[in-house]
């Protein structure tokens, strides 16, 4: 699973399944814990299952729910799920260059979560053009699969697996953040990226402690944004360089 | 659910598959417009926004499910495990691998 290495020996879609594998530690209790809030609100497991399929985007699932729970009116519901998956508007177009002309590409573009993207964004400039449709497909299905497998499991036996495993559930999450490490830390090229992806780490990070979230992802981006624009070094004595 | 309940089911479903799929033929078309020049095509925003929008997810992953101090000084020895681990390899999966198992030693010795 070399970061490095351009190409692969294995099946490309065997490749991509392989690579996703740390995805599922988070997956698997987010989902879990789905399906049992999803039954604690008043849905059957089978109506939990479906929303994950269609949705397939954890905050806003959750946020749906509880505020079909809570009795909100449903245009808002709506309103509130859309404006929480806002933040996806950006990443398939920052995928584009990578992606070849199979019409595959738009309905995988369902499976585009924050995970795959962060993922997808750098593995796919590695891998030859012929290999990228069938990478894609093997990572962004098996985590879809987990996705929709584990709230099922959460609403038919979420209760006593969450009792039964409780310290799993807290390790397993902890894939994402090593994952998510080793995707970032090759960006840190240089003193203006580092400190914007610095800046972008700990805005997010602040913001999530303070309970915010569901805006924590876009506006911590926006904050490494507005650093990266404003907050120049001297190339000639820092040997600077953009990406 | 009643009727009105699967219509509000469909129409976030539908939203969200919109939200992400039309970006995409947006920047397919722009990138068959200009042609050879495909990854200076994309607008500087959007490219800056791109590896930026991973570390605001890594930023959001890093708070641990249970906050406490164990769990911060877990995640902290988890990430620089992580992070020694990387630096060597340069691989996707043993730095994932040895993450994982020093942040469960930590939580488990100490718990």
């Amino acid at each position: 699973m070399s970061l490095q290495a351009a190409t692969s020996p294995v099946r490309p879609w065997l490749s991509g399944m392989r690579e996703a594998i740390p995805l599922l530690g988070g997956y698997v209790p987010v989902a879990i814990s789905f399906g049992l809030i999803a039954t604690q609100a008043g849905f059957n497991a089978w109506e939990a299952v479906i929303i994950s399929t269609l949705f397939y985007a954890g905050a806003s699932q959750f946020l749906f729910v509880g505020m079909i729970a809570a009795g909100s009116p449903l245009w808002l519901v709506v309103a509130m799920t859309l404006l929480i998956n806002l933040r996806h508007v950006v990443y398939a177009p920052n995928l584009a260059p990578w992606l070849t002309s199979s019409r595959w590409w738009g309905w995988l573009m369902h499976t585009l979560t924050d995970q795959v993207f962060a993922l997808a964004h750098a593995r796919l400039p590695q891998l030859p053009e012929a290999q990228r449709l069938g990478w894609f497909t093997g990572a962004a299905l098996l985590a879809w699969a987990i996705w929709v497998g584990g709230t099922a499991l959460g609403a038919l036996a979420g209760g006593e697996l969450v009792a039964r495993w409780a310290l799993m559930g807290e390790i397993l999450p902890f894939a994402l953040p090593t994952l998510f490490l080793v995707l970032v830390a090759p960006r840190f090229t240089s003193r203006r990226w580092s400190l914007a992806l610095s800046v972008t780490i700990a805005s997010s990070l602040l913001l999530t402690l303070l309970g915010l979230t569901n805006v924590a992802i876009p506006l911590a981006a926006v904050c490494g944004m507005l650093c990266f624009q404003f907050v120049k070094f001297d190339t000639a004595m820092q040997g600077d360089h953009h990406e | 659910m009643s009727n009105a309940l699967w219509i509000a089911v469909l129409a976030a479903a539908l939203g969200t598959l919109l939200m992400r799929l039309l970006p995409l033929l947006w920047m397919q078309r722009r990138l068959k417009r200009l042609g050879d020049d495909a990854p200076e095509a994309m607008p500087q925003w959007l490219s800056l926004l791109g590896p930026l929008m991973v570390a605001a997810v890594f930023g959001v992953s890093l708070v641990p499910v249970t906050p406490g101090p164990l769990a911060w000084l877990a995640t902290v020895i988890g990430m620089l495990a992580t992070l020694a681990v990387w630096w060597r390899t340069r691989t996707l999966g043993w730095p994932v691998a040895a993450g994982i198992a020093t942040y469960g030693a930590v939580v488990t010795l100490f718990g």
